[in-house]
């Protein structure tokens, strides 16, 4: 094949930090995921619970429906018919429940998004332009990252302004200010710990198939355990094995913490404002958070030697 | 300036030392890198990329730092990576618009430059076919647009066309020299193809055992093997003037048709040859000092057989470069 009949052209700019190409990782993970038809499945199933939720906000808001049945139908839900608080169980069901469609959109994406880069060697692509190691894992991270967010948090976020549009408008919006903090709060910690066991695991794994089947282990195998050993051993500290629990452990730590930012009282027997039944969950709920902590670091430590290992130049 | 100034270069892994006080001073130009496995090529190239800092010593490239510059360095070279190095999915443009967010390029100059090094390469009409859908030749291509999508002062290839067929090869040789006439860029070229170098390369760089054996222009270092010649010659006893050779020290081929290849003693003087002529009452005809080309003077300066890893013929070279490198 001979040359194009071009000239050659140079290019006169600055470069800017190497930092900036993690957006570019970011829109080229993506690009991976939304240009894979059967990925959409997956996503079509977060959008229908997304709708689901949106349709009984609206459906108890716009229709006349009897206060008992609205209760009934938001309190199915997690949400309380009371618009001025009582809503955070709401958005924690939400999310979780998005969480295991991300789960299995994960385990399917990460041997697209990481395994790939080491089983057909793309890591020197990355790693001999301007960026390093740490540019690339933080890439990758934020990447895994936006994915979960935009299943979770984002969709949380807007169910939140949903319910201020169709009821008291700016009312419910000020006074539970504090809400989409903790909607952010929970989405993080959940991008996080998904972002960095999945990176991890698919930068030693590689392929799909032993990935998928980690990443099931993992959140569903354990979960599975960790129920059965609570109820044999009557402790409910054994639910501290599922990853997943911890996750919503710490979530509801958040939108506790939500709580208590915004000064409101809570005394006695609600002295967790609903979200926690007692203080051995509260205090299971800070175990979670050591826990998740402990695990993200050692994975962490783990990735940054596996990306270490890979030679740029063969 | 200079292209590469190091100086006491040494690097080690563990026991192994992989260079040692390696001191290099190369001008701009086109500079082939050649060597054996575990010469020293890949901790050069990773030196030279500013990936690796060196154990002790230290020097420039294009004027960087190379202990303390190495992101600036990479945002003036512009590396060409053996391994396929793809990422899925991706259609060609957006791969080298990625290479060019990558060195942190805006992105909208990354997307026009991408569009253009494509068209540059021959990958015009190819830019919007996924990566998964090139042919070996054309991911060779690919490669080097990403390469340049930054437009670098200095190209770094690593094996440019391994994996090619004859025509993929051959078409990928005529891209470079085009690129190096028309753009004056310089190139490192590290291959273990020899008539790569050879053909591309103004300087050469050898590497043995993590010293370099030998560095300089082409003509330098064929004009230190000389002492080799070819003769021809009419009239006389044809057996005369190769007798009085052999006993003047000199080493004899005949080639019949009254020529010889000839291979001269220390401090031989060419005169000598008219001389020895004219007593055997023959005539020169043919008097040429030999040209010995890459490939001859590797395996005389490494002091190898020619089966050590380094292969003047490309299909022999697919093989050798299966193998790891330090």
């Amino acid at each position: 094949m001979g040359i194009d009949n071009v000239r050659y052209h140079g290019w006169e700019g600055e470069l800017r930090t190497p930092w900036v190409a993690c957006a570019a990782i970011i829109r080229v993970a993506m690009l991976q995921v939304f240009r894979r038809k059967s990925y959409w499945v997956v996503i079509g199933l977060g959008l229908l619970n997304f709708l689901l939720f949106w349709s009984i906000i609206y459906a108890v808001t716009q229709f006349d429906i009897p206060r008992d049945d609205q209760d009934k139908l938001l309190g199915a839900f997690g949400f309380s018919s009371e618009a001025s608080g009582g809503q955070e169980n709401g958005y924690i069901m939400f999310m979780q429940r998005q969480s295991i469609i991300v789960m299995i959109l994960l385990a399917f994406s990460g041997s697209l998004l990481v395994g790939a880069d080491f089983r057909f060697n793309s890591l020197p692509f990355y790693l001999s332009r301007r960026i390093d190691r740490r540019h690339y894992i933080v890439g990758k991270l934020l990447a895994v990252g936006t994915l979960v967010s935009l299943l979770t948090t984002v969709p949380a976020l807007l169910l939140f302004l949903e319910y201020g549009m169709f009821t008291s408008s700016l009312d419910y919006w000020r006074d539970n200010w504090q809400t989409p903090v903790a909607v952010i709060a929970y989405g993080l910690v959940m991008s996080t710990v998904l972002s960095v066991l999945l990176v991890t695991l698919s930068a030693y794994l590689q392929k799909m198939a032993p990935i998928a089947i980690t990443w099931s282990s993992l959140f569903v195998m354990l979960s599975t355990m960790s129920g059965q050993l609570s109820r044999r051993a009557a402790d409910r500290n054994w639910h501290l094995l599922d990853p997943w629990r911890d996750i919503r452990y710490v979530g509801k730590l958040c939108f506790y913490a939500g709580k208590r930012l915004a000064g409101e009282v809570s005394q006695g027997a609600n002295a967790y404002y609903g979200i926690f039944a007692n203080d051995d969950e509260f205090r299971r709920s800070l175990w979670a958070l050591l826990i998740l902590v402990s695990v993200c670091t050692v994975a962490i430590v783990a990735l940054v030697r596996r990306v270490r290992a890979v030679e740029i130049v063969n | 300036m200079q292209l590469v100034d190091i100086h006491h270069v040494s690097r080690s892994y563990g026991k192994f030392q992989a260079l040692r006080d390696v001191s290099l001073s190369l001008d701009l130009g086109t500079i082939g890198l050649v060597g054996n496995n575990g010469a020293g090529k890949s901790t050069l190239l990773k030196i030279l990329l500013g990936l690796l800092a060196p154990d002790t010593g230290g020097g420039t490239i294009l004027g960087c730092d190379i202990r303390h510059s190495t992101s600036d360095l990479r945002g003036r070279i512009g590396y060409m990576p053996e391994a396929a190095a793809v990422v899925p999915v991706l259609k060609g443009v957006e791969f080298v618009t990625l290479a060019g967010d990558l060195y942190g390029m805006p992105h909208r100059d990354a997307r026009r430059r991408a569009h253009e090094v494509l068209s540059y390469v021959g990958l015009g009409e190819l830019r919007y076919r996924r990566l998964e859908e090139y042919s070996a030749g054309n991911v060779q291509r690919l490669k080097l647009a990403a390469a340049l999508v930054h437009d670098p002062q200095l190209l770094l290839l690593d094996e440019p066309t391994n994996g090619l067929d004859p025509a993929g090869r051959i078409g990928m040789l005529r891209l470079l020299e085009d690129l190096i006439a028309e753009t004056g860029k310089s190139v490192i070229l590290c291959t273990h193809l020899l008539g790569d170098v050879e053909r591309l390369c103004d300087q050469i760089v050898v590497l043995h055992q993590g010293t370099v054996l030998r560095s300089g222009t082409m003509a330098e270092l064929r004009h230190s093997i000389a002492g080799r010649f070819e003769l021809q010659w009419q009239g006389g006893d044809p057996t005369g003037l190769p007798a009085a050779l052999v006993k003047e020290g000199c080493e004899v081929k005949l080639l019949g048709d009254g020529k010889a290849q000839i291979s001269a003693p220390r401090d031989w003087h060419t005169t000598r040859f008219f001389e020895l002529a004219r007593a055997a009452d023959s005539t020169l005809t043919l008097l040429r000092p030999e040209q010995e080309d890459l490939a001859r003077m590797f395996f005389r300066v490494t002091d190898q057989a020619p089966s050590a890893g380094v292969a003047a013929d490309p299909r022999a070279a697919s093989a050798s470069t299966a193998e790891g490198g330090t």
